[in-house]
Order: structure tokens, then sequence, then C-alpha cells
């Protein structure tokens, strides 16, 4: 047919007009000369800066595949929102009660102790859920949620040690937080 | 009679088993334009699978595509800062907690001197000017994320999260932490 060849014959007529006449070339020249020479082409002048660049994207399955909906577990879903926002509410009086009150209970700073490590493990958590997705690390993922898990534990330990061994979290504070002015005061 | 009710009959059992036969007006039933049930005799593929080699280049040509600036151009609000402030504020102090409690156990080891008399002698002794500054500096991040906290939860009762609320009491804690924290360093 007649248009099946006056096609191609368009198409090589176009590339022999580019070819021999360039529209951009007094800006080519340029662009090897300045400093932005990290331009792509004419026409983008801010530089390629890719936070967060795009990953190789692949299909998994088929187009037609359904959306896979995750189980529902209540201890990752709604207790654990709850959980949060019980801790997070505890941990408001029992930070201002034992600096008000000027009192000092070991029984208090311990629960105080363990709020503190309860609250940062669940914040935590999220940090680590929020930057390290698992589809792109997922054995930096799945190391960090051990590392998380662990320093419970490890955290835990260590705050006992102190506290049995010193004064605690709360006298410990108000110790250093008024050392200046107390200095011959600090007791041993 | 009996040929209206062998039509009524018939259109009844056809309204069964399509039950769209029902807003369909009965001459047009008759015809074989209304409701054709579809037949497919032969499977459709789908060309867009991931081992197939035409996928290859367009997997390929997205990797070089440009990325939309999205951090570096988002227009800093009261938001969006407020939120990452407060987790910045509570991962910072979470890790100290965390690294005093791992560094105590590890003290003897290394030969560390880390009892509250040491730490408070050694404070005491740098100028007054930078006690202060470091107490301000330590108490802004535990009064910012205890009042932005509340603010939490404040939201967790649904109330004050209008766009309005949410901007006066985003600026209301950032004041309030930054006197407390000034009026905690004076103590």
């Amino acid at each position: 047919m007649a248009s099946s060849t006056l096609l191609p014959v368009l198409r090589s007529a176009l590339a022999a007009r580019t070819l021999t006449t360039p529209a951009f070339s007094a800006p080519s020249t340029l662009l090897r000369q300045s400093p932005l020479f990290l331009q792509r082409s004419a026409f983008q002048t801010s530089a390629k800066r890719a936070i967060l660049p795009p990953l190789s994207q692949s299909i998994k399955g088929t187009v037609n595949d359904a959306a896979t909906v995750p189980e529902a577990e209540y201890t990752h879903g709604s207790y654990h929102w709850t959980m949060e926002r019980l801790v997070s509410a505890a941990l408001v009086p029992m930070t201002v009660a034992p600096f008000a009150a000027g009192s000092l209970n070991p029984v208090l700073d311990g629960a105080f102790i363990g709020f503190i490590i309860i609250h940062s493990y669940i914040g935590f958590q999220s940090c680590i859920t929020d930057y390290f997705p698992k589809w792109r690390v997922p054995k930096w993922r799945k190391a960090l949620d051990w590392m998380n898990f662990l320093a419970v534990g490890l955290v835990g330990w260590g705050w006992y040690e102190f506290e049995t061994n010193d004064v605690g979290l709360t006298e410990g504070v108000r110790r250093i937080w008024k050392a200046g002015s107390q200095v011959d005061k600090v007791v041993a | 009679m009996l040929s209206q009710r062998i039509a009524q009959q018939t259109l009844r059992r056809l309204a069964l088993q399509n039950p769209a036969a029902r807003f369909v007006a009965p001459a047009a039933l008759a015809s074989r334009n209304a409701l054709v049930n579809q037949r497919r005799l032969a499977a459709t593929t789908s060309s867009m699978q991931e081992n197939q080699p035409n996928t290859e280049i367009l997997a390929k040509q997205r990797l070089a595509r440009p990325v939309s600036p999205h951090l570096s151009i988002y227009r800093p609000q009261i938001t969006w800062y407020g939120s990452i402030i407060n987790r910045i504020t509570g991962s910072l102090m979470s890790g100290t907690f965390y690294l005093f409690g791992a560094a105590y156990l590890a003290a003897p080891v290394f030969g560390w001197h880390l009892e509250t008399a040491t730490i408070a002698a050694a404070f005491a002794s740098w100028p007054v000017i930078l006690q202060f500054l470091t107490k301000v500096v330590f108490g802004w991040q535990f009064t910012y994320h205890t009042f932005n906290g509340v603010r939490h939860l404040m939201w967790d009762t649904a109330s004050g999260i209008t766009n309005k609320a949410v901007n006066q009491t985003g600026w209301f804690v950032m004041g309030l932490s930054t006197v407390s924290a000034v009026a905690l360093a004076l103590l």
C-alpha cells in the first residue's frame, strides 16, 4: 500500500534532517564549558540530585493478580496502638512526680525506667518500620528488629545495675542538674 | 390467554437465570441483542509477565528516569517539622538512655567511671555558660517531646484535628517547651 511505503521514507527524511542540522548545537558546546556539566540535556538546568532514587522495578506475578491483604493481627494492630498510648500517658505523671515530690523510691524509679524502655522500644520500632522497608532492605530490617528487641534486655540490665549500685535515674539526674550550683554539696 | 401465560412463564424463567432480564423490555429479550451471556472460547494471556523479555527494556529505562524533588522542595510547615522534631528528640533521648545503660555495663571492662558522683563533678567543672546551654539543649529535647506527646494524645481523643488547631497547638508547644526548658535550666 502507498501509506506503508510512505511512512519509512518520511521517517528517514526526518532523521536525516536532524542529523545534518542539529537544532541545539550552540547550547551543547556551552554545556561542555559550563560548570553545570551535570545537565542531562539542554532543557534541564538543575543538577541531578536523586534522593531515594527508584529501584529496579519488577512485576510480581501478573497484572491481573489481586492486591494481597495481610492477615489481621490485633497484637500488631489496635492492641499495639492502645498499649502505645497507655504507656505514653503513664509516663507523664511518672516523670513529674519524683522530681516534684522530691522523694526517693527505688521501686517507683525502677518502674519509671521500665516504662521508658518500653516507650523507647515502641518508638524505635516505628522508626525502623518507616526507614527500613522489607521490600527494599529485608536483611537490615530483620537485623535491626532483633537488635531493638535484644537492646531491651541489655539496657534493662544496665539500668538495673545503675539502680542497684548508684542512686537511680531521678536522683542521678537531679544531682547532675544541680551539680554546678552545689559544688561543695556533691555527695560521693 | 395460554400464549400470554406461556410468555409470562418464559420471562420469569429468564429472569431467574439472569436477574437483569427483569429490567429489559420483553420485546428486546426476544431479539439476540439484549443480555447476551458471553462465552469466551479462547483464554486471554497477559503480555506483562516478569520473565518475558519485552519488559526488561522498560524496567531498565525506569531506572534512568529522573526523580521529582520531594524532600528538598516541600515547604516547611509546623505540621511536618513538628512531627520530625518530635521523632528526633525522642530518638536522641532514647539513644542516650540506651547508650548509657549499655556503657554502664561495659564500664568495668574499659575502666570508665560512669557513677553519678564522677559525672556530676565533671559537669560542675565546666564553664557556667556551657553548663547552662547544655541544660537548655537537653531540657528542650525533654520538654518538647513531652508537650508534643501530650498534643498527640489530645489528637487521639479526636480533638484539635482541624488545620487551624494543629497550627496553633504546634506553635504553642514550641513556645511552651522553649520557655520551660530555659526555666528548668535556671533551676
